[in-house]
């Protein structure tokens, strides 16, 4: 079942599309992948699904609900949740309290909130780290605190924008698998990424970006073998891990 | 206040007094707004460039009209010698200041996005300064006869108050001056570098911390320039600096963060209101409107009229 | 057997005794100066901790909250000295006439950017004293521009809320601030209060995770400018006189807020502890100093100001909570020695 469907969407700041007329659908229970150069327009499309800002053009639909232009805290209480490329944790405050922010979203009793978050750091690893200031953690607790603050809503859809990035490889792996299984608790997962690796090895799907357009999508295997994404890619500085 | 008279002849004649009043108004208020926007000159640099927001801006003022107070009446030399002295005085004065009191909050604000430390630290300078003025110099409104004082000449029909037209002089001349020497110098080059990316300045190897301590300098010289142009005409007492340190903020944003030319046009602007509007009501009134035009471009379009778009 | 306090226990212990000192403080200080001194400083201390709702959780400057003393004062008097209305209820409609004014301030203002939302405030600050200063009548109550209004004495009533003891004044006061302290502790421990940390801290993230940041902002404000009216309200009825440039002067918004920044803005015991400290501070050396060095208190407070922020920018509370903490565990300790030693 469509969980997710993106038609027709352009965004433009000024004269320039960042996206330009993209149409994708993304199912129930699958990983999504979406890879493309730097400034290919990955990012502003999320933040159009996340409702940074509404799109130029197009429309967005979630289990079949128009959310085109919806405020960022509508999306998330429709079950939408999403990372930063850039962490931003709330660093004064330890790593509970930053879970329990994204737990609140789901109950409005304290301790019901704080047993949701801890369960979540459980299944995150970051149980033993929950008093820490999140400041004085690592760049790769950074990422999973993101990802533990997201999870914390208890989303249907959650859109991971570049979760890699600054990690080591053995860092890549562990992500790898943790995201492996939030998909196997029933989340969809939407996963913006620049390691070719990690996002093939990854995706159920995937399609590629540049320019602002789709210009292929399907399984890691067949976009691999697609002759477009390969010219695209010949001489372009691209991480693969 | 408009009276209605019922001969032709008389309305007339009432609306020439008028329009010459408004006329008279305009020009003084040219002057006087010039001479603010000198005054703001150096906030729109700390503003625009360091991105300080310094509350103890019109304190610094202050200090230099008590500088060329203390100096004209010591020694009796003209206002605008008198910044031979008063200028790096208040130079170095600045330059400290970043350097001790400013720098290290600024640097453990680095990153965090909105560094509001920094006004409270320039806030509780404001304090000790203003008061510590009125410890030293009593209370009492203070005013020293200059060459200038109470000079006028006419253009026209129009009285204009010399000191206030060297004051509108001073106003462009220095302004050019800043202009030239940040265009056109290294020194000033490497500012308006650092200004637009600190951490890629800093790459090239400039040292941001001594450009922070230059460019405060800097503003706060000039603000040594407003002391002396002030001082003819203007009284000195301890909390100058608080009429005109509003003032600066309004003027600065609206002509915008860093915009040399935006802060005299601003302040001509904000003069010319002050002045025409004083005119036919209280000057508590005009100050009223004065904030509520503040607060109109500040929802508006608060880069002002000159400004970038800000992204801090 | 082992009998022993945990530092939970502890410091309920030691705040219960806290309460119980503060309240039968006025059998032993009888003189009305240091009573008054007192009456300030909590004065003060409710003041900076309603400040805090918005200035501390929500992440911004306010630098013009004595509008809202100003507003609280001049509504329950104006109130009372025309239709004779119990200053008790004017108080309220004094806060929610601030909370009105302070939401619809702050919908177009919590929008920008740190710097641009304090000059605000200011220039809102100094607008509204410019404006009453400036006006004789509003339609037909009497508002007396720059002199200020005077409330006729009427001698001890609790309907007037007029004493001629200070003590009920005393009371009055330290009851406000345990209740304006209990909601900022039950604020911070619920859902409102992470919110509004979260958006002060992080507005975006704060937005993904659910978080309508303005809306919470706003809520903040408005509970923070109610609670600061009454305490306009209080000032009024204790000194029976007040005017513009004292009440809605930027000098007491400042004040309120530097208070709260050297404390320790965000935290709850931070306004306190910044108003249990400078505020001796200011009277003694305004009592003693003045006299032959007049404004030297505020020197003295501009000096502590800029020490403060370099050296402890999380303000006074971070060294002193240290200081507490190993205070409690040496209590803690010594508690359960004795328990040992007993079983």
């Amino acid at each position: 079942m469509t969980l997710l469907e993106i038609q027709d969407v352009t965004k433009s700041f000024g004269g320039l599309k960042a996206v330009d007329s993209v149409n994708m659908s993304i199912e129930k229970g699958e990983i999504f992948g979406l890879i493309g150069p730097n400034g290919a327009g990955k990012s502003t499309l999320f933040n159009c699904i996340a409702g940074v800002y509404p799109p130029t053009s197009g429309s967005i639909f979630f289990q079949d609900q128009n959310i085109t232009g919806q405020k960022p805290w509508d999306i998330s209480k429709k079950r939408i949740a999403r990372t930063f490329q850039l962490v931003k944790p709330f660093g004064s405050k330890t790593v509970l309290y930053n879970v329990m922010v994204g737990s609140f979203s789901r109950t409005k009793s304290p301790l019901r909130a704080r047993d949701r978050a801890l369960e979540v750091l459980e299944k995150l690893n970051l149980a033993d780290k929950k008093n820490i200031l999140a400041k004085n953690l690592t760049i790769a607790d950074r990422k999973r605190l993101e990802l533990a603050r997201a999870l914390a809503t208890e989303p249907e859809l959650l859109l991971l924008d570049e979760v890699m990035a600054g990690l080591r490889p053995m860092e890549v792996e562990e992500i790898i698998v943790i995201i492996k299984g939030i998909r196997d608790s029933g989340v969809t997962i939407f996963v913006i990424e620049h390691i070719i690796r990690a996002i093939m090895a990854l995706s159920d799907r995937i399609a590629v970006i540049h320019f602002g357009k789709k210009f292929a999508e399907g399984t890691p295997t067949e976009v691999s073998k697609d002759e477009k994404v390969i010219k695209a890619y010949l001489g372009e500085d691209y991480v693969i891990a | 206040m408009l009276l209605a008279p019922s001969k032709p002849f008389l309305r007339n004649r009432v609306k020439e007094v008028i329009m010459d009043l408004i006329l008279q108004a305009t020009v003084n208020g040219i002057l006087m707004g010039s001479i603010y926007g000198l005054t703001a000159l150096g906030l729109t640099l700390i503003f625009g460039v360091i991105k300080v927001i310094n509350f103890a801006h019109g304190s610094l003022l202050m200090v230099g009209m008590y500088t060329a107070y203390w100096l004209i009446l010591l020694t009796g030399i003209n206002p605008y010698l008198a910044l031979i002295v008063v200028v790096p005085l208040l130079f170095f004065f600045g330059y400290y200041m970043q350097e001790i009191v400013i720098k290290p909050v600024f640097k453990a604000e680095r990153d965090v996005r909105e560094p509001i430390t920094v006004i409270i630290v320039t806030t509780g300078v404001w304090y000790v300064l203003d008061n510590l003025s009125l410890i030293l110099f009593g209370a009492e409104y203070r005013v020293v006869k200059t060459s200038l004082s109470g000079k006028t000449f006419l253009l026209g029909e129009l009285i204009v108050s010399t000191p206030k037209f060297y004051g509108f002089v001073a106003t462009i001349v220095t302004a050019v001056l800043l202009y030239w020497f940040l265009k056109k110098t290294r020194m000033g080059k490497a500012i308006m570098a650092t200004s637009f990316d600190r951490d890629a300045a800093s790459l090239m190897g400039i040292n941001q911390y001594r450009i922070y301590n230059i460019a405060f300098g800097i503003g706060t010289a000039t603000a040594g320039v407003a002391g002396c142009v002030l001082i003819p005409f203007y009284y000195v007492f301890p909390t100058v600096g608080v009429i005109f340190d509003i003032r600066c903020f309004i003027i600065v944003v609206l002509g915008g963060l860093g915009s040399i030319h935006g802060a005299v046009l601003g302040g001509i602007i904000i003069g010319v209101i002050e002045s025409v509007f004083a005119q036919f009501m209280a000057s508590t009134w005009t100050e009223g409107i004065i904030y509520a035009i503040f607060i109109l471009i500040l929802f508006i379009k608060p880069s002002g009229l000159f400004g970038a778009r800000q992204d801090w | 057997m082992k009998i022993g306090l945990n530092r939970k226990a502890t410091n309920y212990l030691l705040l219960f005794l806290a309460i119980i000192f503060v309240f039968i403080l006025p059998l032993f200080l009888k003189s009305p100066t240091y009573l008054q001194i007192m009456i300030l400083l909590f004065f003060y201390a409710y003041l900076t901790t309603s400040w805090n709702l918005v200035g501390g959780f929500a992440g911004v400057l306010p630098l013009g909250h004595s509008a809202f003393v100003g507003i609280g004062a001049y509504t329950s008097t104006i109130l009372y000295l025309h239709y004779g209305l119990s200053p008790w209820i004017g108080m309220f409609a004094g806060g929610l006439l601030a909370a009105l004014v302070g939401v619809i301030i702050g919908k177009p203002t919590f929008q920008m950017r740190g710097a641009y939302f304090a000059l605000t405030t200011i220039a809102i600050g100094e607008g509204i004293r410019v404006m009453v200063e400036n006006i004789n009548k509003i339609g037909p109550f009497t508002v007396n521009g720059p002199r200020g209004l005077l409330i006729p004495l009427t001698g001890t009533s609790f309907v007037n809320f007029q004493f001629l003891s200070k003590i009920p004044y005393y009371y009055i006061i330290l009851t406000m601030l345990i209740i304006v302290l209990g909601i900022t502790y039950i604020i911070s421990r619920r859902r409102i209060g992470y919110y509004l940390a979260g958006g002060g801290e992080e507005p975006e993230a704060a937005q993904a995770l659910g978080v309508n940041v303005a809306k919470y902002k706003l809520i903040a404000m408005a509970i923070s400018c109610f609670l600061t009216a009454l305490a306009g309200t209080f000032y009024a009825q204790l000194m029976l006189y007040f005017y513009p440039k004292g009440i809605l002067g930027l000098d007491l918004s400042f004040e309120i807020a530097f208070i709260a920044l050297i404390g320790g803005r965000g935290t709850i015991a931070g306004p306190i502890l910044g108003a249990l400290v400078l505020r001796p501070v200011n009277e003694f050396s305004r009592i003693y100093l003045s006299g032959f060095l007049p404004g030297l208190h505020l020197v003295i407070f501009g000096l502590i100001l800029i020490i403060v922020m370099i050296y402890l920018p999380r303000g006074l509370q971070e060294p002193l909570s240290k200081v507490y903490n190993w205070f409690a565990d040496k209590l803690v300790a010594s508690f359960s020695f004795k328990g040992a030693e007993k079983g």
